[in-house]
């Protein structure tokens, strides 16, 4: 279990900025913040990215900055055995022709300036939806059941493209010699935009993936295809990335995001801030991954304790109820939201998206 | 006449590992263990010398070859009992006799004051698991690992 932490959210943001490129930028951190920052950055996965700033500094020989180069070690370490894990996965599925996409972890991790630098979870896997039985079979079989994944029908609560359309426009990547696919540049930011958002951006890494995929598109990144043709979900879209902009320092100049960037609404990086700098941060995801209502009854003192974590944050009661990124007040979606996930507990239904 | 046994030198293990070298360490990832290890420069080195074929006094001079100065026997053998003790070389290796009532502390102050390298050292890397965002494994799941789990706790294979 991580302990219980308290740090402010800004120096997260000031310990990751720019953290993602080749030559990051100067660390700003004294040696008493670093020490205050180093453990949550470690444990939510954010640790290599700082290490590198830091080992170019005097503090890279404290204990803080040493636990940061340890994170940066191992990841580098796992990042190769994820690679190869990878690539044995896609032959186990091509072999049984199931064509699937790998998004997120691995995925997100390409754009960054060395591989370890993002620590990989499960493997997340997303195959059309006639194929899902047939992989979901491969995944249970002796061999398949090595490795960690997370396999989706279609693009699920991913993505809100058209499945065929995510498919024809991804590409091909060499992994160890395998074929793996993985989405076009467009679609790739757009699903991590939009996941930050559904998970409240909890992760400060996830901020890191967007600001990494926007700084590494290419020449001919389509932007209408990033932002879509749903008005609302294109601003949570520029919003994202102006967020990644002025929490990250994520370059945007001369794109659709710069406008966004400008006028970001207040509620919006506060409420990230907040959610980085909250006492539990690191190990405590929004309410998306608490235990489910139902194992209260058994244990309902723990609810009254829990009932402080369940309360939407403000970016993910936006996105769970469809609101826009006004500059008005949340609580109305934060109600809102709860009031649709109550009624979806009673009606037994899923968790309520938008999408 | 009786023929005199011809022992083997240090063979480094290659099966199940992952390697990777980072700015003059090596960094090695024992995939059945799960454990992670930084092989500082003067370990890595003769690590790499270890093919089977070379004993540790032919590691010594290669390594003195290369470093321009005294690189003992002592300063090897202290290198392969790390590195045998950590896994990394194919057969645990055994200093020969003369060498073999000499307390590591007094190999250690013997090679610390010829040494033309640093003293080898072994390191475990140890770092927090980054917390996971998703899609962890709900109770009676296959797993191989508590971080997979809602629980945190991987019993047996099987989330708690």
């Amino acid at each position: 279990m991580a302990e219980a932490v308290s740090i402010d959210g800004n120096l997260l943001a000031r310990a990751l900025a720019g953290s993602w490129r080749t030559e990051p930028p100067e660390w700003e951190l004294s040696a008493r913040e670093l020490s205050a920052v180093a453990r949550v950055l470690a444990v939510s996965g954010a640790g290599a990215l700082a290490w590198r700033s830091v080992s170019r500094t005097v503090w890279r020989a404290t204990a803080a900055a040493q636990d940061l180069r340890q994170a940066y070690l191992l990841q580098t370490l796992k990042a190769a055995v994820r690679e190869a894990e990878i690539a044995r996965l896609f032959a186990l599925l091509d072999s049984a022709g199931v064509d699937a996409v790998l998004v997120k972890g691995w995925a997100a991790s390409g754009v960054y300036a060395e591989p370890g630098l993002r620590p990989c979870g499960d493997i997340d896997l997303c195959v059309r939806p006639r194929h899902y039985s047939r992989a979901k079979d491969v995944l249970a079989s002796e061999e398949g059941r090595a490795f960690w994944v997370d396999l989706h029908a279609g693009f699920e609560r991913l993505h809100d493209g058209n499945v065929e359309e995510l498919f024809e426009r991804s590409r091909v990547a060499r992994v160890c010699g395998a074929r793996v696919r993985v989405l076009s540049e467009e679609d790739h930011l757009r699903l991590l935009c939009l996941h930050l958002l559904r998970h409240g951006a909890w992760r400060p890494l996830w901020l890191c993936d967007v600001a990494a995929a926007l700084e590494a598109r290419g020449a001919a990144f389509d932007w209408g295809l990033l932002l879509g043709r749903n008005g609302r979900r294109a601003e949570w879209v520029t919003c994202t990335l102006g967020l990644a902009h002025v929490l990250l320092g994520a370059r945007v100049s001369g794109t659709p995001a710069a406008e966004a960037a400008a006028r970001l609404p207040r509620w919006l990086v506060s409420g990230v801030l907040r959610r980085w700098g909250g006492t539990r941060a690191p190990a405590q995801p929004p309410y998306t991954h608490r235990a489910p209502i139902a194992s209260y009854l058994r244990e309902p003192r723990r609810l009254l304790r829990d009932l402080r974590d369940r309360w939407p944050g403000p970016v993910e009661a936006t996105v769970c109820v469809g609101g826009r990124f006004g500059r008005m007040p949340r609580w109305p979606f934060q109600l809102a939201n709860c009031f649709t996930r109550a009624a979806c507990f009673v009606a037994g239904a899923r968790r309520p998206v938008a999408w | 006449m009786r023929k005199r046994m011809v022992e083997p030198g240090p063979l480094a293990r290659a099966e199940g590992l992952v390697v990777r070298e980072l700015g003059g360490e090596v960094l090695v990832y024992d995939l059945g263990t799960h454990t992670a290890l930084c092989l500082n420069a003067a370990a890595a080195a003769v690590w790499r010398l270890c093919d089977g074929r070379r004993t540790a006094a032919d590691i010594a001079r290669a390594l003195a070859a290369a470093a321009g100065g005294d690189v003992s026997e002592e300063f090897v053998w202290l290198a392969l009992e790390r590195l045998g003790r950590e896994g990394l070389l194919a057969a645990r290796v055994r200093r020969p006799s003369p060498l073999a009532c000499v307390s590591r502390r007094e190999m250690m102050r013997r090679v610390g004051l010829a040494a033309a390298l640093a003293l080898p050292a072994v390191v475990a890397i140890v770092a927090p698991t980054p917390a996971q965002a998703a899609s962890l494994l709900g109770s009676g799941a296959g797993c191989s690992d508590g971080a997979q789990c809602q629980s945190g706790i991987c019993n047996g294979g099987q989330c708690v």
